[in-house]
């Protein structure tokens, strides 16, 4: 739009058109619009898939951008960060195109396009320019960005579906028909069928041929057209190129059957071509989507609305928007948690699949936190609102999984290197066959250079990676595994050592009982009730060890006690039933400073009574009761284990010798650290680092890969590239056989995209394939590298019962 | 044999007929969701 000139002749007498086609029919006209769309005149707004007029004011509103954009301040200057979805894109040449537009202009940093899964990261300034600007200047290519929430919208991805099925469904239909009409051609000898017959087919297939060519290839000119007013060759245009070629070749010899191309039409392979790769296209859509479904699912739990107690004590029905931190909703049994917050009722039961991956029920007692996106399975449930949007756990987790799945891994990257070269080569190539092909024989020239063109599948070659990284990262997420990085995938299947950073990653928080020493005449059992009891009125770690060490049978002996109180920082002490009194506590608070001593200094807790001291209870940090099978699965898969601990060498001992790792480093203070992993490193050993994620960052990322464990760690500040947030030592070996496959399933796409070029080229320039199978070729091509990326999504779940899907189909 | 100079035109007519019927079938939702379509009937409501 020429808004200079447009706005001139609007004062005068507005032309029908260019008020139809303003986006500002009420004269607002930007200074975006005029600067950057005056050079491209009049037809700007016509051309690309979509014609984007929108404004996209709302998604400079605040509220509205809080969803999908993070702000960060450095050195003084505030950036801004946003994901968003880009409309209208259907191969990797379009990410491209996108990343163009955007790239030159002011107050952008960087713009990224991941073209699997049509995401956008921008970083972008924003005292320099606003989002809708920069939304404006995309649509100007034929693009509409949208918000992530409203990008997977339902409507949004029906309308594009029905769309898809529908260009399908026309281009088959007609191909069927017009086969049909070319039947009687290839049976009967030349000059059997009536002269007027034959042309009267020859039209019936010219009228069938004109949907399938004007409607339903639709989406190979559009993005041919983008690519060429870009000056850049791209996958589809080979394609287009082929689709005009044989169109109009044929509709000459229909019309005009003694001019310069002959008599031979093509409306059937045209057709049929047509469809195969519409075909692939529509199957290959399917498949995205349950790639990007993995993701969205996490992405769509949270509701769109929620009940809000008011004042009065009523409930109202609320957008989640206009919550803020300190409301008390209500949650219906079967609907995620809005925010992060604390249980008013009674108690909850919940489903966490969201952080663990498991998805079964847990149980949440008045004044325990949730989480949002887990669900209510039982009763109403209150909750006070203790955080919401960007702050809460699964904001951070959604977050980070966009963030992981727009970055190009450097495979991709070199395979997008390659394609484009590539597509020039086949192009000449098909001109240089059908100029050759002219000599020799005419009618064959059209369907060889066609068939070069259509044959080839540089698709197949640039979707080979991210495809099955994608489906991987999404596969571990429904486990409760992220990935930062799909980068890291390729990192961690070359790996031969795991080094455990702490004992804390093999060991729980949590303590447990390990052994009980009795003054003589105090029987363990009697020790252990009475402790027990005593216990039970207390909240600290050792107190809640021992009252679980008590088994359920036991405990309807517990023995009768009152006046039981806790003395700060000592223990606790009450009266029994027979007037004694009894202490459990330090060894101060018991008088137990003249017992044995044991040299080691691992917690423990002593009991009393007025006679003194009468038994000690020795505590140990617990082993997480998979890291045994995790290591001995590890050192199955070839890969050496470590525990490198900064604990005394005792104790990291008795850890590493009841797990079972291969060596143990203990007394490393986090340089000592640095030096152990880099001086592995240079005898030749690959590094896994698994760490809690917080404390160990240097140590973290100088390993070849790492891992967090557990869910204590905020995820933005975990430096690792997978978090396993239920914590559990095995989702190690999990994500390390996983990383294997997708490795193994990158190498295979690679192998078979360019074997499948190697082969189907020759074999067409050679005129040995018709242009139909040469359509079905390069369908199957791109179907089959992205059916075997789909593969690893049933791998990662493969023996492992998780029902997230019957979690939220409560919804 | 004449009857063919109606026919084959006919058979044109026929294919954006039956085009015409799925796109009313695609627009009202019918293949929106195959996979449901047969679970429905095992749906209380």
């Amino acid at each position: 739009m020429n808004y200079p000139r447009g706005m001139n002749e609007a004062a005068t007498a507005p032309p029908v058109g260019s008020l139809l086609a303003d986006p500002h029919p009420d004269g607002q006209a930007t200074q975006e619009d005029a600067s950057a769309s005056g050079s491209l005149g009049w037809l700007g707004d016509h051309r690309g898939p979509l014609t984007v007029t929108d404004n996209f004011a709302v998604l400079d509103d605040p509220v509205e951008q809080q969803e999908f954009t993070q702000f960060s301040e450095v050195d003084g200057r505030t950036t801004a960060e946003s994901v968003l979805m880009v409309q209208g894109m259907y191969c990797a040449a379009c990410a491209d195109t996108v990343e163009c537009a955007l790239q030159d202009l002011p107050g952008v940093e960087r713009a990224q396009v991941h073209a699997a899964t049509r995401r956008l990261t921008l970083r972008w300034d924003p005292s320099q320019t606003t989002i809708s600007s920069l939304a404006r200047a995309v649509g100007r290519t034929g693009y509409r960005l949208l918000p992530m929430q409203q990008a997977l919208s339902i409507s949004e991805r029906l309308h594009e579906t029905r769309q898809a099925l529908w260009r399908l469904f026309v281009a088959g239909f007609c191909a069927m028909q017009v086969m049909m009409y070319a039947w009687p051609a290839y049976i009967t000898e030349p000059g059997e069928i009536p002269a007027d017959i034959d042309q009267l087919l020859r039209w019936a297939s010219w009228v069938l041929s004109l949907p399938v060519v004007f409607f339903a290839s639709g989406p190979f000119f559009n993005s041919a057209w983008r690519d060429l007013k870009q000056g850049r060759v791209g996958m589809d245009t080979p394609v287009s190129i082929g689709i005009l070629v044989t169109f109009l070749a044929s509709s000459a010899a229909t019309f005009d059957p003694s001019g310069i191309w002959g008599h031979e039409v093509w409306f059937d392979s045209l057709t049929m071509f047509v469809f195969f790769l519409l075909g692939g296209r529509y199957l290959e859509l399917k498949a995205r989507d349950r790639t990007a479904g993995a993701l969205d699912s996490l992405m769509n739990r949270l509701p769109d609305v929620c009940e809000r107690q008011i004042p009065a004590g009523s409930f109202v029905t609320v957008s989640i928007r206009r919550l803020v931190v300190g409301d008390v909703v209500r949650v219906q049994a079967g609907q995620a948690f809005p925010g992060d917050g604390d249980i008013l009722s009674e108690s909850a039961t919940v489903d966490e699949a969201l952080l663990t991956g498991e998805s079964h029920p847990v149980t949440r007692a008045q004044g325990q936190g949730v989480v949002a996106g887990s669900f209510n399975l039982g009763g109403p449930v209150l909750v006070r609102i203790a955080r919401l949007g960007r702050d809460t756990r699964f904001a951070q987790i959604v977050a980070l999984m966009e963030r992981a799945s727009t970055e190009k891994p450097r495979l991709a990257v070199l395979a997008d290197r390659i394609a484009a070269p590539f597509l020039v080569l086949v192009l000449l190539a098909a001109a240089l066959a059908g100029f050759y092909w002219w000599q020799i024989d005419h009618t064959k020239a059209l369907a060889v250079a066609v068939a070069v063109l259509i044959v080839t599948c540089p698709c197949a070659l640039s979707l080979a990676t991210p495809a099955a990284m994608l489906t991987s990262a999404g596969a571990l997420a429904r486990r409760g595994i992220l990935v930062r990085r799909l980068q890291a995938f390729e990192a961690l299947a070359g790996i031969n050592a795991v080094v455990f950073d702490k004992t804390g990653t093999l060991t729980h928080d949590r303590l447990v009982l390990v052994d009980v020493r009795m003054r003589e005449g105090v029987g363990r059992e009697q020790a252990l009730a009475l402790a027990a009891a005593l216990a039970a009125g207390s909240l600290h770690p050792v107190s809640r060890a021992i009252a679980r060490s008590v088994p359920a049978e036991q405990a309807g002996e517990t023995p009768f006690l009152t006046e039981l109180a806790e003395v700060a920082g000592q223990g606790m002490q009450a009266r029994r039933a027979d007037g004694a009194r009894v202490r459990l506590g330090s060894a101060a608070f018991c008088d137990a400073r003249n017992t044995e001593r044991s040299n080691d200094d691992s917690p423990r807790a002593f009991l009393a009574d007025d006679q003194g001291w009468m038994a000690t209870f020795e505590l140990q940090e617990g082993l997480r009761e998979d890291a045994r099978d995790a290591v001995a699965a590890l050192r199955a898969m070839g890969v050496r284990t470590w525990l490198l601990s900064g604990d005394r060498e005792s104790a990291a001992m008795q850890v590493g010798r009841a797990v079972g790792v291969d060596h143990v480093i203990a007394g490393a203070s986090p340089e000592q650290k640095l030096i152990e992993v880099a001086a592995l490193q240079t005898q030749g050993m690959r590094l896994a680092m698994v760490g809690d994620g917080l404390n160990d960052g240097p140590v973290l990322a100088r390993a070849n890969t790492s891992f967090a464990l557990g869910h204590a760690a905020p995820l933005a500040q975990a430096q690792s590239d997978y978090v396993i947030q239920g914590g559990e030592v095995m989702g190690v070996v999990l994500t390390l056989r996983q990383a294997r496959s997708t490795l193994r399933i990158v190498r295979q796409n690679l192998l078979w995209a360019a074997v499948y070029n190697l082969v189907s080229v020759p074999l067409a320039l050679a005129g040995w394939m018709p242009p139909w199978l040469a359509g079905l070729g390069m369908a199957g091509s791109s179907l089959l590298v992205i059916v075997n990326a789909l593969r690893l999504a049933s791998k990662a779940t493969a023996g492992v019962p998780t029902i997230t899907v019957g979690a939220t189909s409560l919804v | 044999m004449d009857v063919l100079y109606l026919l084959i035109p006919i058979s044109v007519l026929l294919v954006f007929a039956v085009m015409g019927v799925f796109w009313w079938a695609l627009q009202a939702g019918q293949f929106d969701n195959i996979e449901r379509e047969g679970e429905r009937i095992l749906r209380g409501d």
